[in-house]
C-alpha cells in the first residue's frame, strides 16, 4: 500500500438483518488528511465510518462483506481482537457522551485500561486536555462532574478522552451538530490543529463545514459512494450531477 | 353538562379514589398505636427495647423485645449478604450478556420465584433445608438463622434483580458506546461505566429488598427456630419481630399486657420498614442530584 494511504476498503458491503446499507465501496483515506462523508440522511455515512473502527460489531444480525485494511491488516480478519483496532481508532460521537465520572476521570478511562501507570496519568491528562484547547477552562475544576459542562466543552473533553489513547485516526460523526456556532468554530479549529499529528474522517451535514475543513470529500448517496474526491473539486466542478444537486441543496 | 364541570367531576372522583387507600393507611396506623402504646404504662420504652428478657406470660410478664429485634436484624442482615450479590449478578447477567432465548427464560423464573406464595418457601426451608442443616453440621435443629436467612434472600433476589435490572436498562446507550469506542472490554465497561452509572437505582433495590425481608413473616415463622434470645453463633434459632407477633397474638388475651406488647412489636416494625424505605428513596434522590458524577 502507498505510505500515505491509512485505510483502504475493498469491495465492502454491509447488512443490517436482511437490508443492505453499504453496496460495493472502495476508496482509500489518506494518512494525516481531514476526508468528509457527505450526503443526505440515511445513506450510510454512520454506518461507514462505524465499520472502521468495528462498532457495529455491537448491533446484532449485522454483516460485513468485503474487506478493510488499516496499515495493510484487514480489521474484519478472524485473528484481529476488535478492542485493540477502537485503541488505535478513537471516535467521537454526534451527541457528547462524557462518562458521569469526573472530568479527570472522563480523561483516564481509556490510559487506565492500557495499563498507563498513574505518575504518567496526570501528564497525559493535562496534554489531551491542552490538545483539545480545553485546559484552561477545565484545570482548576478537573475534580468536577464532567455533565456539569457546556455542550461544547463536553464535546471538546470527548475529544480529548479520545486523544488520550493517542490513536492514529479519529472518527467524528457529525461532531457540531448539536453546538452551538462558538462552540462549532471552536472544534473545526481544533480540527485544523490537530489534522498534523491525526487522521480525520468526519461525517457533516454542514457543506460549509465540509468545505473549510476538509482535504478530501466523499459523497454518499443510498449506500453508494457516488463521488470522491479533492474537496475543492468537489465543491466548485463536482463530475456527477447529483453531487451538485446535493451540495447547492437542490435535494436532500 | 358542559366539558369543563365533565372534567372536574373526574378529576375528584379519581382523588377520592386515591383518598382510600391513605385514608385505609392512616386508620392502620391509627389502631397500630391505639393497641400498642398503652403498653408503655407497664414498662418504659427503654426496658421495651433494650428488655432482655421476653416472657409475656409469665407473673409478672417481662416485656423485653431485644432479642427479637437482633433475630430480625440479624436474619435481615444475612439474607441480604446472600441476595445482594445474586440479585444484582442475575441483574447484569440479564440486561447485558445472556443471549435473548436465555434472557427470556431467566426472567420467567425469576418471576415465578418472586410468585411462589411465602408459605411454599417455608415448606421448603422446613422439609429440605431444616434436615439438610441438621445432618450436615451435627446441629441440634435445622431451624436456625442460617435457614431462615436463606430463604429470605430467596424472597428478595426478585425484587432486587427486576428493580436492579430496570436501573441497568436505563444506563444510556451512549455512555455503553463512549466506553466500547475507547477499546474497553465489555467486562471492563460493565464494573466501570454501566455499574456506577445504574448505582442510584441498584440502592434502591437493596433498600427494598431488606424491607422485603425484615416484614416477612410466614417463612421466619416457619424456619428461623422461635427461640427468643440473642443468639451466639448463626445455627442458633432466633424469633424475629413478625413471627412473634404471628404466633402470639392468637393466645394473648384481648387488651392484656401481651396483647398490647405485641401491638408495640408492630409499632417498632412499622419505624423500621419506614426507615428502609425513607434511606432508599434520599439514596436515589441522593445519587441522582451529583449524578454519581464524583465516582
Ligand atoms: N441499528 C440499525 N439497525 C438497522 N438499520 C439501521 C441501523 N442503523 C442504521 N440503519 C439503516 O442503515 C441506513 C444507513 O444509516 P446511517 O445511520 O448510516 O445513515 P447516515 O448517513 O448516518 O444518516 P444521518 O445523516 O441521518 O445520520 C439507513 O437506512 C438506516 O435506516
Ligand atoms: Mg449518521
Amino acid at each position: 500500500m502507498e505510505t500515505n494511504i491509512i485505510i483502504k476498503l475493498n469491495n465492502v458491503n454491509f447488512y443490517y438483518g436482511q437490508s443492505r446499507a453499504l453496496t460495493d465501496i472502495s476508496m482509500t483515506f489518506g494518512k494525516n488528511k481531514v476526508t468528509a462523508l457527505i450526503g443526505p440522511s440515511g445513506c450510510g455515512k454512520s454506518t461507514l465510518l462505524r465499520l472502521l473502527n468495528r462498532m457495529n460489531d455491537l448491533i446484532d444480525g449485522t454483516r460485513v462483506e468485503g474487506e478493510i485494511l488499516f496499515e495493510d491488516k484487514n480489521i474484519y480478519a478472524p485473528d484481529i481482537d476488535p478492542v485493540e483496532i477502537r485503541r488505535k481508532i478513537g471516535m467521537v460521537f454526534q451527541k457528547p457522551n462524557p462518562f458521569p465520572k469526573t472530568i479527570y476521570n472522563n480523561i483516564a478511562y481509556g490510559p487506565k485500561l492500557t495499563g498507563v501507570n498513574a505518575g504518567d496519568l496526570d501528564t497525559l491528562v493535562e496534554q489531551s486536555l491542552k490538545q483539545s484547547v480545553l485546559w484552561n477552562e477545565v484545570k482548576d475544576i478537573l475534580n468536577k462532574s464532567a455533565m456539569n459542562l457546556s455542550g461544547g466543552q463536553q464535546q471538546r473533553l470527548c475529544i480529548a478522552r479520545a486523544l488520550a489513547m493517542k490513536p492514529d485516526i479519529l472518527l467524528m460523526d457529525e461532531p457540531t451538530s448539536a453546538l452551538d456556532p462558538i462552540s462549532t468554530a471552536k472544534i473545526e479549529d481544533l480540527i485544523e490543529e490537530l489534522k498534523k499529528d491525526y487522521t480525520i474522517i468526519i461525517v457533516t451535514h454542514n457543506m460549509q463545514q465540509a468545505a473549510r475543513i476538509s482535504d478530501e470529500t466523499a459523497f454518499f448517496y443510498i449506500g453508494n459512494l457516488v463521488e470522491y474526491n479533492k474537496t475543492e473539486k468537489i465543491f466548485t466542478k463536482p463530475d456527477v450531477k447529483q453531487t451538485e444537486d446535493y451540495i447547492t441543496g437542490r435535494f436532500g | 353538562m358542559t366539558r369543563q364541570t365533565k372534567e372536574i367531576i373526574i378529576k375528584y372522583i379519581f382523588f377520592l379514589f386515591a383518598l382510600v387507600s391513605v385514608i385505609v393507611l392512616g386508620l392502620i396506623v391509627f389502631s397500630l398505636f391505639r393497641e400498642g402504646l398503652p403498653i408503655f404504662g407497664k414498662v418504659s420504652v427503654k426496658d421495651f427495647i433494650f428488655g432482655m428478657e421476653w416472657y409475656p406470660t409469665y407473673d409478672p410478664p417481662n416485656f423485653g423485645i431485644f432479642p427479637l429485634i437482633v433475630g430480625s436484624l440479624i436474619v435481615t442482615l444475612l439474607a441480604t449478604v446472600i441476595a445482594v450479590p445474586l440479585g444484582v449478578m442475575a441483574a447484569i447477567y440479564i440486561s447485558e450478556i445472556a443471549p435473548q432465548a436465555i434472557k427470556e427464560i431467566l426472567k420467567s423464573v425469576i418471576e415465578l420465584l418472586a410468585g411462589l406464595p411465602s408459605v411454599v418457601l417455608g415448606f421448603f426451608g422446613m422439609v429440605i433445608v431444616a434436615p439438610w442443616l441438621q445432618d450436615t453440621f451435627d446441629l441440634p435443629t435445622g431451624l436456625n438463622i442460617i435457614n431462615a436467612s436463606m430463604i429470605l434472600a430467596l424472597m428478595a433476589i426478585p425484587t432486587i434483580s427486576s428493580i436492579s435490572e430496570d436501573a441497568l436498562y436505563a444506563v444510556p446507550r451512549e455512555f455503553k458506546e463512549a466506553s466500547y469506542a475507547l477499546g474497553a472490554t465489555k467486562f471492563e465497561t460493565i464494573v466501570q461505566v454501566i455499574l456506577p452509572a445504574a448505582m442510584s437505582g441498584i440502592s434502591t433495590a437493596v433498600m427494598l429488598g431488606m424491607a422485603r425481608a425484615i416484614g416477612e413473616t410466614m417463612v421466619v415463622l416457619m424456619v428461623a427456630g422461635g427461640a427468643a434470645a440473642i443468639p451466639e453463633s448463626l445455627f442458633d434459632s432466633v424469633r424475629p419481630m413478625p413471627a412473634s407477633i404471628a404466633a402470639e397474638m392468637g393466645e394473648a388475651p384481648f387488651r392484656s399486657g401481651h396483647y398490647q406488647a405485641l401491638f408495640a412489636i408492630g409499632i417498632v416494625l412499622f419505624f423500621m420498614t419506614l426507615f428502609f424505605n425513607l434511606v432508599a428513596d434520599y439514596v436515589s434522590h441522593k445519587f441522582r442530584q451529583i449524578g454519581s458524577g464524583t465516582l
